[in-house]
C-alpha cells in the first residue's frame, strides 16, 4: 500500500527549523552506550576465568592442603624421632634410677626442659583419646607407653646420639639446673638440641628443623620433649618417685601424684604401702 | 545494532547520529514540551541500549525504534490523562466529510508563515493523526511500517494519515 505524499506540504514541513536534543542528553546517551558496550566486552575475559576458575581453585586447595599436611607430618615425625630417642639414650647415663624427676623438685632433674612441662598438662595430653590425636602422635603413644619403645623413624639420624655427644662435650649442660630457670634460658638450651639433629639430615628432618627454627617453635619443642619424658615413665618408676616424695615428707605432692597415677592407670593395682 | 550487540560502541554512535534528530522532533511534536520530550528521548535510547542483546533483525531498525517510541508515548499519554486516539471507524467517517483544501497563494510566497501555520495546525491534530504524519515525515515510513509501529491495521494508518494531511492543507488554505 503506497500513499503518495503531499509534496508541497512536505516541503513546507521540511522548512521548519528542527529542534535538537540538548548536548547533555547526547552525552548521557552516548556515555551509557559506551559503558554498556565496555561492560559487555568484559565477559570475554571472564569466560576464561569461568572456564578454568573451578579447576584452578581446586588445584590450589589441594596444593595448600597437601603442603599443610606435609608440614604437620614433618613436624610430628621430626620431633617424635628426635625427642624420645634423645630421652631414652640419655637416661641410663645421666639420670640415676633413684633420682626423682619431678619438675618442681629443686636441683633434682637432669633434664633442662622439665620446668616448662609440668605434670598436669602432660596427663591431660596423655588422657586424650588416641583417635583424637594425630597418627604420628598415636604411634608415639603406643610405642612409648605400651611397650616402652619410643617411635623411631628409619633412616633419620638419631638426635639422641648427637645430643649425647654434645652433652659429653659440654658437661655443664647436663648438670642439675636451678629450679627457677626461666623460659628464655630453656629455649636457649633447646635450640642446640634440635640443631645437631637437623644438620645431618638432608631430607625431611632437616627441612622440618629448619622450619621449626625459622618459625620460633622452640617452646613447642620443649613441651614435646617433656611429654615424651612423661610417656616413658613407667608405672613402677612413677610409684618409686612417689615413695621418694613420701620419704621426703611431701605428703601433698604424694597425694597429687597418686591421684594422677590413678587417673592415668585406673586398672593398676597399687602396692600395699601406697594404698 | 547487531554490531553494537557484539560490543561495537561506534556502531551505536552511528545509529544515534542518524536517528537522533527525527526521533527527537517526533517526540517533541507529539508531547509539546521540551522537558517531557527530553525525558522520553533519553528513556527511549536507554531502552535501545539495554535491548542490544535481544535485538533481532525482523524489520528495519527505524520501524523497531519508532515502535518503541510509540509505546513510550502511549505510557506518557496514559500517565497524563491524554487518550484522544480516534478509533478506526471515527477516523474513516471523519475523513469522508473533509473538504479538499488548497494552500493559500500568500502562504506559497511566505514560507516562514507557512511553516508557522503548519506547525500550529500539526499541534492541533489528534495524537493518532499527528503521529501518522510525523512517522511518515520524520521516520520516512510507509503506510505498512506506520501500521506496524503503531499496532493498527494498514487501513487505519492510511486513514489517519490522509486525515492529517487534509487537515493540515485546510489550515494552510485559510486566510489568517
Amino acid at each position: 500500500m503506497i500513499e503518495r505524499r503531499d509534496d508541497e506540504l512536505s516541503r513546507i514541513y521540511r522548512d521548519a527549523e528542527g529542534p535538537r536534543p540538548p548536548q547533555r542528553v547526547d552525552d548521557n546517551i552516548l556515555a551509557a552506550s559506551q559503558r554498556v558496550a565496555g561492560a559487555r566486552r568484559r565477559p570475554a575475559g571472564f569466560g576464561i576465568a569461568r572456564r578454568w576458575g573451578t579447576q584452578v581453585a581446586l588445584a590450589a586447595t589441594v596444593l595448600v592442603t597437601f603442603t599443610l599436611a606435609l608440614m604437620v607430618f614433618e613436624r610430628e615425625s621430626g620431633l617424635d624421632a628426635m625427642a624420645p630417642e634423645a630421652r631414652r639414650t640419655d637416661r641410663p647415663a645421666k639420670v640415676p634410677p633413684a633420682e626423682p624427676k619431678r619438675a618442681d623438685q629443686p636441683g633434682t632433674s637432669p633434664l633442662v626442659l622439665q620446668p616448662i612441662a609440668p605434670a598436669p598438662p602432660i596427663s591431660q595430653t596423655l588422657q586424650r583419646d588416641p583417635v583424637e590425636r594425630g597418627p604420628a602422635e598415636s604411634t608415639v603413644s603406643r610405642g612409648g607407653l605400651g611397650t616402652g619403645q619410643p617411635a623411631f623413624v628409619p633412616g633419620v639420624p638419631r638426635a639422641s646420639e648427637v645430643l649425647r655427644k654434645r652433652e659429653e662435650a659440654k658437661p655443664a649442660l647436663a648438670a642439675p639446673v636451678p629450679d627457677a630457670q626461666s623460659a628464655p634460658e630453656l629455649r636457649q638450651r633447646a635450640r642446640p638440641m634440635q640443631a645437631p639433629a637437623a644438620a645431618p639430615a638432608a631430607g625431611a628432618l632437616s627441612e622440618s628443623a629448619a622450619t621449626l627454627q625459622g618459625s620460633g617453635v622452640t617452646a613447642a619443642i620443649a613441651n614435646r620433649l617433656a611429654v615424651s619424658e612423661a610417656r616413658e615413665r613407667t608405672p613402677e618408676k612413677w610409684l618409686e618417685d612417689i615413695r621418694k616424695l613420701r620419704t621426703e615428707g611431701k605428703m601433698t605432692e604424694v597425694e597429687r601424684e597418686l591421684a594422677e597415677f590413678r587417673k592415668r592407670y585406673p586398672d593398676y593395682i597399687l602396692p600395699e604401702d601406697l594404698r | 545494532m547487531l554490531r553494537y550487540g557484539k560490543g561495537d560502541a561506534g556502531a551505536f554512535e552511528a545509529l544515534y547520529r542518524r536517528h537522533r534528530l527525527p526521533l527527537y522532533r517526533f517526540l517533541l511534536r507529539q508531547v509539546g514540551s521540551a522537558e517531557s520530550a527530553e525525558e522520553l528521548f533519553q528513556d527511549l535510547w536507554m531502552r535501545v541500549v539495554n535491548s542490544r542483546g535481544r535485538y533481532e533483525v525482523r524489520a528495519k531498525f527505524t520501524s523497531w525504534v519508532y515502535a518503541i517510541a510509540h509505546n513510550r508515548l502511549m505510557d506518557f499519554y496514559r500517565a497524563n490523562g491524554r487518550a484522544s486516539f480516534l478509533s478506526h471507524e471515527e477516523s474513516e467517517s471523519v475523513l469522508e466529510d473533509l473538504p479538499a483544501g488548497e494552500i493559500a497563494a500568500d502562504l506559497r510566497l511566505d514560507r516562514k508563515r507557512a511553516v508557522e501555520r503548519l506547525l500550529a495546525a500539526l499541534g492541533e491534530l489528534p495524537d493518532a493523526q499527528r503521529e501518522a504524519f510525523l512517522l511518515q515525515h520524520e521516520g520516512e515510513m510507509s503506510i505498512e511500517e506506520i501500521a506496524a509501529a503503531t499496532g493498527v491495521s494498514p487501513e487505519t494508518a492510511k486513514s489517519r494519515l490522509r486525515y492529517a494531511v487534509a487537515k493540515l492543507r485546510a489550515s494552510l488554505g485559510k486566510k489568517s
